[in-house]
């Protein structure tokens, strides 16, 4: 019966592998459906249970793979939260030029402020809305993955949308596409490749985020969620050196299939939405992907799809193309929906405000200067983490990106080790650091370092490929000595490239900061004079008003330092150091 | 009755800096039924605008399209296009493409598949249904294009500028395949608007010729084609109307009176416009009229021995006219005496003259003066304000990027792309 029904789904590739291999296959994708449904059951009774005061993690190995599957789910909910809200969001500032002169400034700030700031004041809140149940925690790790995943997602399809091939757009307009056969048959695959990338990158992103704040505590008060980051954060505090490795693998090969399973096959079907016609030697391929185009489930659900266009009967929309709203008429219409929209929106900006003053009325003078001194302490570990950094990535990265035949056989550990959590190894590091007597302020550099690395590499490896094979070829024509090629040439030509990876880089360290700064381990806890141990310290005392300042503060900061540093620097790049034109 | 009629069609646009954009004015155009009409015209003409509001995709700003005699009110169904890049969809295969446009029209599934099948069918792409774009040559890519518009069962079919994509041989077996599709009196389409940049082109296809042109663009004049087909491009009549159009084109474009010497009656602001052509290509014309030519050549010659496109030609030459390089009496360009003494001499003489020729034209007097008003520091967009009062009609940024490239050339002044500001030599 088995046998039939696999037979059914994955007939067809029959001829490209042997029935072992097969019959593997198909079996993984049966468990990770069931996993799947077990997992959302779990989570299903997680959320509605009663709230318990400490949440007890089992430490022992079979209890692994319930807490993995945990986060498994938790992490897919939360992306499919962001993607919804993607496709509302830069849809609605891609059509309506009233939202966007909006929208688009606000999506920008909320992007580059450290969310990991925000943890601590949304769990408090989620408990006060939900005090008797675990959904108040479970939404405020939700929230938080949302805000790191969303906004660059946003971005690349409203950047797609809003730059759809003129002479696509104007197809569209001849043979008069409705609104929705435009996104489907023109913009959203147009924003495929884009979204699909933003979308590896906002996943990674998210398991980074979630393994904190699973892992949340803050001295007595407890605000651990069941997965595979509390396990971790609860056999660091046992000393379970067992579990502890567990974990760490677990996590490994959930990355690895992760990349293997889900990434790989989508970035593979993802290149057929690439507008470039040349044919690239090096297209990424998957296996996966060519099993599953060839399955005849897939061809199944084709066909009945067929059949039923077949039946359908359209429904005739006549009096639209007899009179067709002009251009002003459908803006007018639709502008009046968005300002009301708007309206609503600003009130409760508004409203939000109001309260924020309120509470910051009560930071005292002395709290204020204290802030500002640590906020200046951190700002100094994030740029000491992001130079060191800078310091390794540019000659490794430009050797990578220069040599195509490293670069393919790199380019994969690369990409795994990027989308690795290495929040999870926090606690384990910075313990494990103590116990060798290396203070936590030199500690949090390399934890930041760790964490902001990849941005740099991955940034100066795309940088190094895209320098021409002409300029390369003229700087050994001439014989340029090595230091001499790489101060004229490489270097300014990465330069545009180094400057992303700084900023998103600086981001991330700030994102850093406030779990590296303060750290529990062995039942002890330390910190280091940081804004992210004064937030934690607030949390800890349930401080509300030294909360709010402290994280207004750094984003703040951030938000500043990026108008104020990276900015100019980026025209700069964009303007002197630019190869395309 | 005419199956459409443009009648006293204008079109403006807002442009960058404010300023109305006239495009088209008072155009007078009608699509009789079973015809061939060929709209001729350069770049930058409003041919695409023309076809836009023929297919009623936009509204003219005043004036009217007529469509079997009523006016047209949105958009016209029954006007399909084929574009110049083709325009197919790069992730749906050839099948897709074509019956994509049959549900934009809300048909059923059946008869869209049938429709598509069949329009496949007339351009001769059977077995190539799932085939994607970018599997295809660009004829093949046409081909398709073709087929989409025929899919919806036109009855004017809107080709603009089709061939220009394609290869030579190509292109032949494909408007020798159009003009079969539409001779089938049949069958939709009734008439075909061909936009083209090709006068032979136009002789071959078209029963009428309309030419376009001037700032803002007007019909000059529409030339019937009286030869029977299928046509013979090297019998006598056939050369002898090509010639004709040069005669009509050259005259419009190159005119005889010499359009750089002030006119006193000119109002005091207004600056002649700068035709967008390269330094190098105009030296290379130079060369050309020298080394190969003993000094004049007729203007149609330069395009059949350069290779060089039609328009490209006319902006060279209407650049080199400018300088006082070249003279153009009715079609000939002739080196003059300072073009002799300029191609004859060396690189810093050729700077010299070029440099004193520009201080000949007004604009590059106005640009020297803000230059110095500016104190040796003239910011672009400034620069770009002026201009957009002074030269209303113009497309900004290209005239500024020549105005730079000459000024470049003649050392007259520096431009500090970094910076944004033109600096004195």
């Amino acid at each position: 019966m088995l046998n039939r029904f696999i037979d059914t789904v994955w007939g067809q590739a029959n001829a490209l592998f042997a029935w072992r291999r097969r019959r593997w296959l198909d079996l993984l994708v049966l468990v990770a459906l069931v996993g799947i449904m077990y997992g959302l059951v779990i989570v299903g009774r997680e959320w509605t249970g009663g709230q318990r005061p400490t949440v007890e993690i089992d430490l022992r190995l079979a209890a692994l793979p319930k807490y993995m599957l945990l986060s498994i789910v938790r992490a897919g909910v939360a992306y499919i939260i962001s993607i919804s809200l993607t496709f509302t969001l830069a849809w609605w500032a891609a059509k309506d030029p009233f939202a966007e002169r909006l929208l688009v400034p606000i999506l920008d700030i909320l992007q580059s402020v450290p969310i990991l700031a925000f943890l601590p004041p949304v769990i408090l809140a989620m408990l006060a809305i939900f005090p008797r149940s675990n959904i108040g925690l479970e939404l405020s790790a939700a929230i938080l993955i949302v805000t790191c995943q969303a906004w660059n997602m946003i971005f690349s399809f409203y950047q797609s949308l809003k730059t759809v091939p003129p002479e696509l757009a104007e197809l569209a307009d001849t043979y008069q596409f409705n609104w929705y056969q435009r996104l489907r048959w023109i913009e959203l695959p147009y924003a495929t490749p884009g979204l699909v990338w933003n979308s590896m990158v906002s996943v990674a992103n998210g398991w980074f985020f979630l393994m904190t704040a699973e892992a949340f505590s803050q001295g007595s008060l407890n605000f651990r969620l069941p997965g595979i980051g509390a396990y971790m954060q609860a056999a660091v505090d046992a000393g379970d050196t067992t579990a502890k490795w567990s974990a760490i693998l677990a996590m490994l090969l959930l990355v690895v299939l992760l990349d293997r399973l889900l990434w790989k096959p989508v970035m593979a079907w993802s290149q057929g939405f690439i507008l470039d016609e040349n044919l690239r030697p090096e297209r990424p391929r998957s296996w996966i992907l060519d099993v599953v185009r060839r399955s005849r489930l897939l061809r199944w659900i084709e066909e009945i799809r067929s059949e039923w266009l077949l039946k359908r009967i359209p429904r005739p929309q006549a009096l639209r193309r007899v009179m067709p709203k002009g251009p002003e008429e459908r803006r007018r219409a639709a502008g009046i929906l968005a300002a009301g929209l708007l309206v609503i929106l600003l009130l409760a900006l508004a409203i939000a405000g109001m309260k924020l003053w309120n509470i910051l009325a009560l930071v005292g003078p002395a709290d204020w200067a204290r802030l500002f001194k640590a906020g200046a302490a951190s700002l100094g570990r994030v740029l000491a983490s992001t130079a060191l950094a800078t310091l390794w990535t540019v000659p490794v990265g430009l050797w990578i990106g220069l040599h195509p035949t490293v670069a393919r056989r790199i380019q994969p550990v690369v990409q795994v080790s990027a989308s690795y959590p290495v929040s999870l190894l926090f606690a384990a590091i910075a313990a494990w650091a103590l116990k060798l007597k290396v203070g936590l302020g030199l500690t949090a550099v390399v934890l930041m370092i760790l964490s902001t690395q990849w941005y740099l590499l991955f940034n100066i490896i795309a940088g190094a490929q895209a320098i021409p094979s002409d300029l390369r070829e003229m700087g050994k024509a001439f014989r340029l000595t090595r230091w001499k090629r790489f101060t004229t040439l490489y270097f300014p030509a990465i330069f545009p490239f180094l400057v992303t990876g700084w900023v998103t880089a600086t981001g991330g360290a700030w994102n850093a900061s406030i779990i590296t700064e303060f750290v529990s381990g062995d039942g002890r806890t330390f910190a280091t004079f940081g804004l992210g141990s004064e937030l934690q310290l607030a949390t800890a005392a349930g401080s509300i008003p030294l909360i709010t300042a402290s994280s207004l503060l750094m984003a703040g900061l951030v938000v500043l330092f990026n108008r104020l540093v990276w900015l100019p620097l980026y025209r700069v790049a964009e303007t002197r150091y630019t190869l395309d034109r | 009755m005419n199956l459409c009629e443009l009648k006293g069609v204008q079109m403006r646009f807002p442009g960058p800096k404010g300023q109305l954009k006239r495009v088209l004015e008072d155009i007078n155009l009608a699509v009789r039924y079973e015809e061939v009409l060929c709209v001729l015209g350069p770049n930058g003409s409003g041919k695409s605008t023309l076809l836009r509001i023929l297919a009623g995709l936009l509204q003219p700003t005043k004036g009217e399209v007529r469509w079997h005699g009523e006016k047209l009110r949105g958009l016209n169904l029954s006007v399909s296009i084929v574009f110049q890049t083709f325009a197919l969809v790069p992730w749906m295969n050839l099948e897709e493409n074509v019956r994509m446009v049959l549900r934009a029209r809300d048909l059923p599934e059946d008869e869209v598949r049938a429709k598509a099948a069949a329009a496949i069918q007339k351009v001769g792409l059977e077995g190539f249904e799932e085939a994607f774009p970018r599997e295809l040559s660009r004829g093949t890519k046409q081909r398709v294009g073709v087929a989409r518009a025929l899919a919806v069962d036109p009855e004017i079919l809107v080709m603009d500028d089709p061939f220009s994509q394609v290869d030579a041989l190509t292109g032949e077996a494909l408007r020798q395949e159009i003009l079969d599709i539409w001779s089938d009196a049949e069958n939709n389409p009734s008439s075909v608007v061909l936009v083209s940049h090709s006068i032979s082109e136009a002789v071959l296809m078209a029963d009428r010729i309309a030419i376009l042109g001037g700032t803002p663009s007007t019909i000059r004049t529409v030339v019937e084609n009286p030869l029977p087909r299928p046509r013979d491009p090297r019998s006598p009549g056939f050369l002898r109307l090509v010639d004709h159009l040069h005669d009509i084109i050259a005259s419009a474009e190159l005119p005889d009176v010499h359009v750089t010497a002030p006119k006193p009656e000119m109002a005091e602001d207004v600056i002649e416009p700068l035709p967008h052509a390269h330094t190098a290509d105009i030296l290379g014309l130079l060369e050309f009229l020298d080394t190969q030519q003993g000094g004049s050549c007729d203007l149609f010659h330069v395009v059949t021995h350069t290779h060089v496109p039609f328009e490209k030609v006319l902006t060279i030459v209407k650049g080199a006219e400018m300088l006082e390089l070249v003279d153009t009496p009715r079609r000939a360009v002739v080196l003059t005496q300072l073009g002799k003494r300029f191609v004859a001499a060396d690189m810093d003489a050729r700077k010299e003259i070029w440099k004193a020729q520009l201080l000949e034209l007004r604009l590059f007097r106005v640009v020297k003066d803000l230059i110095e008003l500016h104190e040796g520091e003239l910011n672009k967009d400034e620069l770009l304000h002026e201009l957009a009062v002074r030269l209303p009609m113009e497309n900004l940024e290209l005239t500024f990027g020549t105005l730079v490239a000459w000024g470049r050339f003649g050392e007259l002044f520096a431009y500090r792309e970094d910076r944004g500001v033109l600096t004195p030599e």
